[in-house]
């Protein structure tokens, strides 16, 4: 619980020292947004390298290892350090005031989450100047590659993700304890904002998977270092062993980077709409499912390993099937559109511009599950465009709502909506612009994590519009932070500046470090609609 | 112009530039590359199967979008005005959790029908023969080896009209590769200690071409295929010519090897790249010498031939001694 101020001694009050000591959920997941934001900059400079270097055949720019340590690095950092963290901080920062609580159930136990991250995070980018450089056999790390890689960067990477994964263990046993048990009166489980029904699953899959990745990082380290052979076939390992264990991590991962997502999604369009969210229980629940079901489809990233039939036809149903919930929550999203009164402020154009982007991701993805249709495009940059559409499309336009959504809740401060929506705009194009043309290329036959090419015309063409759009989704993020940037002097937000429907607008912008003078009890999915609706009946009478 | 209508140009232009890119040249990625060989155009015939459906979802998808955007814009209402206070409706909600459904029962049986297509190598014993050939990825090469013995790196020759199976696999020291040749089908792994299989029936004479698809170190990039389809007749004798000048060590198995399996590495021309320079090093004097390098790798230089039959061994220590000996 926070702490009564007049007992904080008085070095932890100063404007610094108190970051450092904060126990506070708020505090602590505006570090998480902060850092993962500063960790976005570094993995998205990264990522502008990579499309400079491939924006020609035959580039001479950032070539073999520098090329292979930048995409490893690229994914891992954009994975562990921005998407699965920034969802931490969202959750952190809006779970205790969505259910009316005043902290989360172990405060202490969540600011070592947050520390810990970021001295993951920093072993990860630091390991770019250990011996040989930093690790380079890609976010997945396949051995035997990964074994025989000289040099420390990959035993760094390995010590960063066990560092990541005790942050994101400590940080999910805490959001299901305080989901549990801290839920204000008449917040009932088919009351709860359905960001955090998203959350409650978030943890919950990081739980069941975080430990598999533990187990398959400690073996591969131990064949690196200690002489075993795990994955070592010239000593009788498995080389497929460590991607299976991988897998049922890393699918799985996919899905806790995703769900939170859609709970921002459901929480904002239902906001702009001016309606209830369409198919309530249907959305909750169909979260649930697409978390209990990626637990059974891993192996579909491993179709040209040579499996048998039974086994490609199983993993190929099995994803098949995660196709229905993620449907309905896109149909459900639609419905809520339906008779509304759509107001577009940025956090829409977002939210609605994830909803288009987010379809194509899922539709492709059905051509990658038809397992002989993965054989030709696996491993190319069609997944390359895929898994982009889905997590920068779906993820990064996801949180980008969010951001804008609740920014003014944490920092009392409006972002400027004009600057708003150009930065929206150039995000979006630049998005498409740079993705799009990535199907056309796995298709021609460009396989991934190759630093050049040697193709004239068709795939060269596509690749020069490719990088073309990452720069102009530079400028789209450079517009957000110049808004981030000119908001300390924004428009004041007041509690609610939304006309929203959930707790943590109940308060002031920004929340006291207790959250609530008093919190109204829970009638609905829908607590301030429901107060505002009442003051208005008493004030008719 | 609005917001609204501004957003709806942008799938618009995608949705040309789908449509325009099959005019630039062949489908122009719009599916994948044009097959040759029928596994490949049965993965294609999926891939458009596919495309009906994901393409009805994706038009059905955003066209309501749009429409919903503009239909239901705010106009000059203001935020305390409610939308329609609709909470959900089985039926529509049952209608679109079962319509999902059976269209993936509609994908997938006619996956499943295609499948035995293109998975199932072809009998050996069926009309027209097959001809089986050990394919092996080391790093950065593809080193095939032939029925009657024959060993080529990179190149594969095959008959056209002919099935030809391919045994895929890496040497227990190597790391994990993936053959993959487009317009032959799809790609599969080539794992140190186990054995893959795939096959190919090359429709017409031409150079196919592929490079690996699993990252597989430094140069991965460099690490290419192709294949060779010519007529049979020309096939049968070149095999057999190739077989009794690798007898007599007098094939360009040699220069090849080089090519595929040190230059990536140390440059054509053996001038150095990667690793050390090789023109002119007094190491090349020596077979033997050369031999330990090879088969045991030195530094970071992997055992790029710990496995090579003698032949092969033969013929790189002679190309190197003939070709960068002497220059400087």
């Amino acid at each position: 619980m926070a702490a009564d101020p007049a007992a904080v001694p008085q070095w932890q009050r100063g404007r610094f020292a108190s970051w450092f000591v904060t126990i506070d959920h708020k505090r602590i997941g505006i570090l998480y947004i902060a850092t993962a934001g500063f960790f976005f900059a570094a993995g998205g400079i990264m990522a502008l390298l990579i499309r400079t270097q491939l924006a020609q055949a035959e580039m001479g720019f950032i070539e073999r290892d520098g090329y292979n340590e930048l995409f490893t690095i690229h994914g891992t950092t954009m994975i562990f350090l921005v998407v699965v963290p920034i969802l931490a901080g969202f959750g952190n920062y809006l779970v205790p005031l969505m259910i009316g609580a005043r902290d989360m159930a172990f405060p202490r136990l969540n600011a070592m989450s947050y520390w810990l991250f970021l001295f993951g995070g920093i072993v990860l980018l630091l390991s770019f100047f250990a011996d040989e450089g930093a690790a380079r056999g890609g976010w997945t790390s396949y051995p035997p590659n990964s074994v025989y890689s000289e040099g420390n960067g990959q035993d760094l990477w390995i010590l960063s993700l066990h560092i990541l994964t005790l942050s994101s263990l400590a940080g999910a046993i805490n959001f299901i304890v305080t989901i549990h048990n801290m839920r204000t009166r008449g917040m009932s489980w088919t009351r709860l904002p359905l960001f955090v029904w998203s959350i409650e699953v978030y943890a919950g899959l990081l739980l069941l998977v975080l430990p598999a990745l533990s187990a398959g990082l400690t073996l591969l380290l131990l064949d690196r270092q200690a002489g075993t052979n795990f994955f070592v076939p010239s000593d009788g390992g498995d080389a497929v062993l460590y991607q299976h264990v991988f897998w049922f991590f890393g699918h799985p991962e996919v899905y806790i980077m995703i769900l939170p997502v859609f709970g921002i999604i459901s929480e904002v369009i239902p906001v702009f709409a001016r309606k209830p969210i369409f198919g309530y229980k249907a959305i909750a629940f169909s979260s649930v499912a697409i978390g209990f079901f990626s637990l059974l489809v891993w192996a579909h990233h491993m179709f040209t390993v040579g499996m048998p039939s039974v086994l490609n036809g199983f993993f190929m149903v099995s994803s098949m099937v995660i196709a229905v919930p993620t449907a309905i929550k896109i149909f459900n999203w639609l419905a809520t559109l339906w008779r509304g009164n759509l107001h577009f402020d940025t956090a829409m154009l977002f939210a609605l511009g994830f909803v288009s982007v987010f379809t194509i991701g899922g539709l492709s993805g059905i051509f990658l599950a038809a397992f002989p249709i993965d054989w030709q495009v696996h491993d190319t940059y069609y997944v390359v465009a895929h898994l982009h559409y889905v997590l920068f499309g779906g993820s990064i336009l996801g949180i980008l709502a969010g951001l804008h959504y609740w920014w003014p809740k944490m920092f009392g401060r409006l972002l400027d909506e004009r600057l708003g929506k150009w930065s929206f705009w150039f995000i979006f194009i630049g998005f498409n612009v740079t993705f799009f043309p990535q199907h056309m290329l796995g298709l021609l036959g460009m396989p991934r994590r190759i630093y050049t090419y040697d193709d004239r015309g068709l795939i060269e063409d596509y690749n020069l519009v490719s990088s073309i759009g990452s720069y102009v989704m530079g400028l789209g993020i450079l517009l957000f932070l110049w808004n981030v940037w000119r908001s300390r002097k924004g428009a004041r937000a007041g509690n609610d500046p939304w006309l929203a429907d959930t707790l943590e607008w109940y308060t002031t912008s920004p929340p006291p470090p207790h959250n609530f003078d008093e919190v109204p009890y829970v009638t609905s999915a829908r607590p301030l609609y429901d107060l505002r609706r009442r003051l208005k009946e008493r004030n008719a009478l | 112009m609005p917001a609204a209508v501004r957003r709806s140009l942008v799938p618009a232009v995608l949705l040309a530039l789908l449509v325009a890119a099959p005019a630039l040249a062949g489908n122009g990625g719009v599916a994948p590359v044009e097959p040759a060989s029928p596994n490949a155009e049965r993965i294609n015939d999926s891939y458009y199967w596919v495309s009906i459906f994901t393409g009805a979802i994706f038009v059905l998808v955003q066209a309501t979008l749009i429409i919903f955007i503009v239909r239901y814009r705010r106009r000059r209402r203001a935020r305390t005005e409610d939308g329609a206070q609709v909470h959900g409706n089985t039926n529509i909600e049952l209608a679109w959790t079962i319509a999902p459904v059976l269209i993936l029962v509609a994908i997938g049986t006619f996956v499943f029908y295609k499948l035995p297509g293109i998975q199932n190598v072809p009998d050996a014993s069926a009309q027209g023969g097959r001809v089986d050939i050990e394919v092996k990825g080391y790093r950065y090469y593809w080193n095939y080896t032939y029925p009657n013995g024959v060993i080529a790196v990179d190149r594969l020759r095959a008959p056209v009209g002919q099935n030809v199976r391919l045994e895929l696999t890496a040497p227990p020291f190597d790391v994990i590769h993936s053959w993959w040749i487009p317009a032959l089908g799809g790609k599969f792994d080539a794992i140190p200690g186990q054995t893959n299989e795939t096959w190919f029936n090359a429709e017409a004479p031409g150079v196919y071409r592929g490079q690996c698809a699993e990252f597989c170190g430094v140069q991965h990039a460099e690490m290419k295929a192709t294949v060779e389809a010519m007529p049979r007749e020309e096939f049968e004798s070149w095999l057999e010519d190739e077989a009794r000048a690798q007898e007599a060590g007098s094939s360009d198995l040699g220069e090849q090897t080089y090519a595929g399996a040190c230059a990536k590495c140390h440059g054509l021309g053996g001038e150095g790249d990667i690793g050390p320079q090789l023109r002119g090093n007094s190491l090349l004097d020596d077979p033997d010498a050369i031999e330990e390098v090879v088969r045991n790798g030195r530094g970071e230089m992997p055992p790029i031939g710990k496995d090579w039959e003698d032949r092969q061994m033969d013929a790189l220590t002679e190309y190197l001694k003939e070709e960068l000996l002497g220059g400087g």
